[in-house]
């Protein structure tokens, strides 16, 4: 599926008016391979181009939901400050993980995240897009295996290592280390409302699935009600009978009608606001990833000061350690520069990616929002027409 | 509740003179609540209205309870067999749900109609016992309610099973378990067989009813949650955003309201007349099961008599001296024979009534359901419709 947004992001500024750079990327054509445990979806990725540093302008590849995972954190790894858009989660239900809906919910998710990146002014410069996006399959598997450091795990795993550096960022909150934190209190209010977030749209989010959930038993109940009300109507045989007759088939069409609605809901309201809470658990992701390089800076510019100190002595006794001395406190010195350009590149950053967010979530739920009140009205008028319809027909009964 | 409209426009009245006209009218109302514990019940007030001269005079109340409903109920079908007996509402199983307003309000409105179906029916209405029971003391009905004997001093759930005592006779006399002794009717096993599958499919149809109703008030319970949710939602992001939780929160909390609602009358106007179907077929199969046993006693006593004939003629043939007392036991069990046998053409012959009756009654009940049911439905889904598409302009803002 072409997405034209990554030609209409705000991030995109033209560089000759006769043709505009433009990266569009498209996730589609879900193939179950393998067998067994083992067994697997295939997408096929579609790539569009102008970019220069691009092989041409059109590649196809296979891809893997491992893949997704790769690109991911090697995203994470190598722009820290920038909120890296989330992944759909692996599913841990077995025996839903191929049916046609979650196959197609993970599609169109890993669609949107493809076209994040590609419509992201940073990252749709990253080296590690390009080679995901024209790399053969035993270029990716190669690089999937090999993968070293923290991020040579399942996601699983991530999640975890995230919860373990949250869960440092909390001791820091609840003092159980030296608390070393920003005290900025612009930033103190973003974290609070971060978390309050994350728990609200959860709650939201789950009572959002409850309501498709409700949707398709109030259409499963429909359907029942109405097969009996056709045996009903087929046993009677007279007015009555086919009044009963003409009540069940309505409701059987009914049922089909919300049967539709719940699918609709999960796809266009459900899903986004899903969407909406992994980017916010992908925003809490780079607090702390903030929080750890912020902690490396205090914690070179505290070695600094005591290697200052211990110089200073060294010099007044005139030692002939000093100048080992001096070697190591130059090394410092450029780590603890190298420290502070981290920590505010991830500062500048954070600052232009959370009015980025602000924007884009605004206009993503505002649109949620309106399909999920058309599709509600436009269901509820068909509902509301179909009993009306019958109404005549019932009149008959009772006069 | 009074039910003008039943008691008068019931097609079995006739007026016997234009001036006053018959009436007999019935409410059941004012449920109360007596007694501790396990003891405990509801009370009802019971007042009758009639210009009958049988009666004590034009109004009477009196206080009543389920039992002695069931009383009313059992006499009734004891002495006129033939008649469907309207039916009763159970006796809840679930011991917590005794006391539920609904419950309650659902109980007294089955047995205001029980009484005035009773009221309004040409035959039922001149019944001694009805008269006993709309006007009786608390006192006398008491001692009445204990002192039932027979069969019917049982409880309810015993008297089911009193049912499906003879309604399994009677499927053994299908089965040919018995020496089958069944009316070869055609019409009438026709008529059997609808009503056997019409109870099917009605208590299956009514069961789904139910779900419907529990599926509607699922709906309304999760739009409210998520209602809430969406509320806290706006009030965390406080900006234009925010102000569409809050909008979509507010509306979802406000259909919640009026799933309830319809959820509550789909039950009142639509699953209990469906139920109210079911136990009017289960009275139909009661009398269906007296007519066979009616039927049965019939051949019997033919059969019975013919071996006294030939018994008889042999006693004559050879002049023995127990001619005489043959003879008398002879015209007893004649005269038992016809008995029997108008009992069952009564039988027969009020049944055939019934029939018509409880088809044209049931057509126009099951009709008036239907409709209430179509149109609740449909005001309900307009007026969901109108409130979301009144919250679009407010969520367009936020897209632009």
């Amino acid at each position: 599926m072409i997405t034209v947004r990554s030609v209409s992001g705000s991030s995109q500024s033209p560089r000759s008016p006769s043709s505009q750079p433009f990266l569009s990327v498209s996730v589609t054509d879900p193939v179950k391979l393998g067998n067994g445990v083992q067994a697997y979806i295939s997408y096929r990725v579609i790539t569009k181009t102008n970019f220069p540093e691009y092989q041409g302008p059109e590649k196809i590849v296979i891809r893997r939901y491992s893949d997704f995972v790769w690109l991911r954190d090697r995203l994470f790894e190598k722009y820290k400050g920038i909120f890296i858009p989330p992944l759909p989660e692996k599913s841990a239900v077995e025996k839903f993980r191929f049916s046609a809906e979650f196959i197609e919910m993970r599609r169109q998710a890993l669609d949107i995240f493809v076209n994040r990146i590609a419509s992201h002014q940073e990252l749709q410069q990253s080296e590690d897009l390009r080679t995901f996006l024209q790399a053969d399959e035993e270029m990716m598997e190669r690089l999937r295996s090999h993968e070293t450091g923290i991020f040579k795990k399942k996601p699983a795993d991530l999640m975890q290592i995230f919860k373990d550096v949250q869960s440092r960022v909390s001791d820091v909150v609840l003092g159980k280390e030296k608390p070393v934190e920003e005290s900025n209190p612009e930033y103190e209010k973003l974290k609070n409302y971060v978390f309050e977030l994350e728990n609200h749209l959860a709650e939201a989010q789950k009572h959002a699935y409850r309501l498709v959930k409700r949707h398709r038993e109030l259409g499963q109940s429909l359907s029942d009600f109405g097969k009996a009300a056709k045996l009903l109507g087929a046993c009677e045989g007279n007015a009555l009978g086919k009044a009963f007759s003409e009540l069940g088939a309505k409701s059987e069409t009914l049922s089909i009608k919300l049967q539709k609605e719940a699918h609709q809901l999960l796809m266009s309201f459900e899903e986004p606001l899903k969407d909406y809470v992994r980017a916010v658990q992908s925003i809490k992701a780079t607090i702390a990833e903030r929080a750890n390089a912020f902690r490396q800076q205090c914690e070179l510019a505290e070695t600094i000061k005591l290697k200052e100190i211990n110089l200073d002595k060294l010099m007044l006794t005139r030692s002939d350690k000093v100048g080992e001395a001096e070697i190591e406190y130059k090394e410092l010195k450029a780590a603890s520069e190298e420290a502070t350009n981290r920590f505010e590149t991830i500062v500048r950053l954070m600052n232009e990616e959370i009015v980025r967010f602000q924007e884009q979530k605004t206009v993503d739920m505002g649109i949620a929002f309106h399909e999920f009140a058309k599709g509600q009205a436009r269901l509820a008028n068909g509902i509301a027409d179909a009993w009306r319809s019958l109404l005549p027909k019932l009149e008959v009964c009772s006069s």
